[in-house]
């Protein structure tokens, strides 16, 4: 196992997390943008919103394949199939808590259930399993962070 | 209860306002499609905004969401205490400022409004694709209202047009603007699909693509009224779609580019029983010379207008050129895109020659590759023989529809209009003249005679009357020119716009609308007419 394996593999996860994410909204899956959404924290210009969210999304990803590499040296293990399930439990934690709860709290343009006359605009929130944003969220999302999971497993046992 | 109404566009603007007198008092609703600006906002928004003037009245409101023309399931619930309608990655949100809403059992959002003099409700439709909707204050709605008014204004107030009929132009321009696709520069010919050119017919067709065909006279739209910008994009996007087909062109291309615009029968019933309705044009794949001749002219007037032609576009015009070298022998659907066997229709031989003239000029100004000059004089030497021998009826003192005919087509006039033939000869005299005694009937001018592998029948098109207004002005003949053009406006409907027909039976617009072609020879016979009355 090797931290630069894990690197590796979390640049490589978010690219293809992104992309599936990506193909799920062409595809008329779903309406979550997750660039767009991290973005729109920081400015109300959308093109700029995008393009920053884009960056901060594949420093997310990096971040959390180090937290995947960290649970792998705990256990002693890692692989492709490890880390498709923890991309699982990634993708429902993000789904019920991440983005779901913690993302409205913390967004400054983001509504929350207790939100009325908002006197600046606010983004749609997520709901539970981010399900707001279309009923095939769920699936694309958690296949979308199996896909990462595994690829973050694969490339660090691969480096080892 | 009994009302009366009356509607117009804001002063120079794309906003629409609907006054309605009744007998408790006035009101007045404003309906603007607004246009973003600074801050977040909504992917598209829709506004409504109704205003007492005086007394006090109350209107019922209704909104039903449907998605991918009605065949994908919608479903509506409420997201911050906001009525949400979705479908896939589609979503829209109706916000209300006094006025509640209400999601009724048929799948509709509705609701009731009650104003007094200087009260005011508010209804936005805040629109979603594939991202999360954006909710807005009602602040911010307010100032996208206002502001979305004086970009119409700032924008029509730089057109430069001084000449006669100027409020139907600048009309024409903004009608204009709203047809073209803000991504791609590309102009759609109309906004809608399947508005019956009979009622009841199978005349329907989609119009929410781009046609080469419109090309040159959408160029000298632009160039004519001063929308430096809008010309530059639009040819950047004309010869970036028509590079995916090159050296061929495409008869329309989709508003995004793309050259694959297959038609599709939707299971609906059409307006007032008028089926098929189509999405999609088998149009694209026709045959059809005449655009060949459309695009050169559009770069002839692009390059004309101090534009710079780049390397590979110059490339591109010159290998076109070559193209028409090698095809104009061959038999077309011609520009009205008839679904009969192909024949020689004669304004395709001779937009042809326009194609080769056109290139002849921009190689001999240095413009585009002149390798192939004397090829392409050659040629159009070649065109003009067959069109003065093949395609004109000593009978009728006319050139026909296609050769070898005794039919007539109005879009003859283009021959004219784009500097094929002399408006001073006795033959185009006399093909204006055989116009106007068979096709024309009043202000109305039909198409052609003749069939067109089409049941049924249609309206008056008209574009052809503004091309005979421009036919008879480019002739010198400016007094009948101007009487007509200004019957002509008065065709309008109340806020100035134009469908592609008219019934003359009853005034009626048919087909699609608005149509993007109407205004753009309404445009087009303006300037001819201020052109030729200049001092």
């Amino acid at each position: 196992m090797s931290v630069w394996g894990a690197i590796a593999g979390g640049f490589a996860g978010t690219v293809v997390l992104t992309t599936a994410l990506r193909a799920g909204n062409q595809l008329n899956l779903t309406r979550m943008d997750l660039p767009f959404l991290l973005g729109t924290a920081f400015t109300s210009d959308r093109t700029r919103a995008k393009a920053l969210g884009y960056v901060l999304h594949l420093l997310v990803g990096l971040a959390f394949a180090l937290i995947y590499y960290a649970v792998f040296l705990a256990i002693g293990r890692s692989g492709w199939w490890l880390g498709a399930v923890f991309g699982f439990a990634h993708g429902v934690f993000s789904g019920t808590a991440l983005v779901n709860v913690l993302l409205p709290l913390i967004h400054p343009r983001m509504g929350t259930r207790s939100t009325a006359a908002p006197d600046v605009a606010l983004l749609e929130p997520p709901g539970f399993l981010m399900l707001n944003y279309g009923a095939r969220t769920p699936l694309v999302s958690i296949a979308a962070h199996i896909a990462y999971g595994a690829l973050v497993g694969g490339f660090t046992s691969l480096a080892g | 209860m009994p009302f009366g109404v009356e509607r117009r566009y804001l002063p120079g603007t794309n906003v629409l306002e609907t006054t309605f007198h009744t007998d408790g008092g006035t009101v007045r609703v404003v309906d603007v499609m607004t246009l973003g600006g600074p801050g977040l906002a909504p992917f598209r928004e829709l506004v409504r905004r109704v205003e007492g003037v005086t007394g006090r009245v109350s209107l019922a409101w209704r909104v039903e969401p449907r998605f991918g023309y009605a065949e994908a399931s919608t479903r509506i619930e409420r997201r911050l205490g906001m009525p949400v309608a979705t479908s896939g990655a589609g979503a829209v949100a109706v916000q209300c400022w006094n006025t509640e809403a209400m999601v009724t059992d048929g799948g509709a959002i509705a609701g009731s409004v009650d104003v007094g003099a200087g009260e005011s409700a508010l209804i936005a439709l805040s629109i979603a694709d594939r991202e999360p909707l954006v909710f807005s204050s009602r602040e911010q709605v307010e100032r996208r209202i206002g502001a979305t008014a004086r970009t119409w204004a700032g924008w029509s107030g730089s057109r430069v047009y001084d000449g006669p009929w100027a409020d139907a132009v600048i009309r024409s321009a903004l009608a204009l603007k709203l047809l073209v696709h803000a991504p791609s520069g590309a102009v759609a010919a109309a906004a809608t699909t399947s508005l019956p050119e009979d009622v009841g017919g199978e005349r329907n067709w989609d119009y929410r693509f781009c046609w080469v065909r419109d090309s040159a006279f959408t160029m000298g739209a632009f160039l004519g009224l001063g929308c430096a910008a809008d010309a530059r994009a639009y040819f950047w996007w004309l010869m970036h779609a028509s590079q995916l087909t090159h050296p061929r062109v495409r008869v329309l291309y989709s508003l995004n580019g793309g050259a694959h615009t297959p038609e599709r029968v939707l299971g609906l019933r059409g307006y007032r029983g008028s089926g098929p309705v189509r999405i999609g044009n088998a149009a694209a794949g026709q045959l059809q010379l005449d655009t060949y001749g459309e695009l050169l002219q559009t770069a002839w007037l692009y390059a004309g207008g101090g534009n710079r032609l780049d390397h590979d576009i110059a490339r591109q015009i010159a290998d076109t050129a070559d193209l028409v070298c090698r095809m104009w022998r061959r038999p077309d659907a011609g520009i009205w895109e008839v679904r009969s066997r192909p024949e020689h229709f004669t304004q395709s031989k001779m937009m042809c020659w326009v194609a080769l003239d056109r290139a002849r000029d921009l190689a001999e100004r240095g413009l585009i590759p002149g390798d192939h000059t004397r090829r392409w004089v050659r040629e159009a030497e070649s065109i003009r023989d067959f069109v003065e021998t093949q395609c004109f009826s000593a009978a009728k003192h006319s050139y026909t529809r296609h050769a070898g005919s005794e039919e007539l087509d109005a879009s003859l006039l283009l021959g004219v209009l784009l500097s094929y033939g002399d408006p001073a000869t006795d033959r185009w005299a006399g093909t204006i003249d055989a116009v106007r005694r068979e096709l024309q009937d009043g202000l109305f001018v039909r198409r052609y005679t003749g069939e067109d592998g089409l049941e049924g029948s249609e309206g008056a098109f008209l574009t052809c009357s503004f091309w005979l207004v421009e036919a008879l002005a480019v002739s010198g003949r400016l007094d009948e020119a101007a009487a007509l053009m200004s019957q002509l406006v008065g065709l309008a409907n109340d806020v100035g716009l134009y469908a592609e027909e008219i019934d003359p039976a009853t005034g009626a617009f048919l087909g699609n609308f608005p149509q993007g072609l109407s205004h753009l020879a309404l445009i087009s016979a303006a300037l001819a007419v201020a052109g030729a009355t200049a001092p």
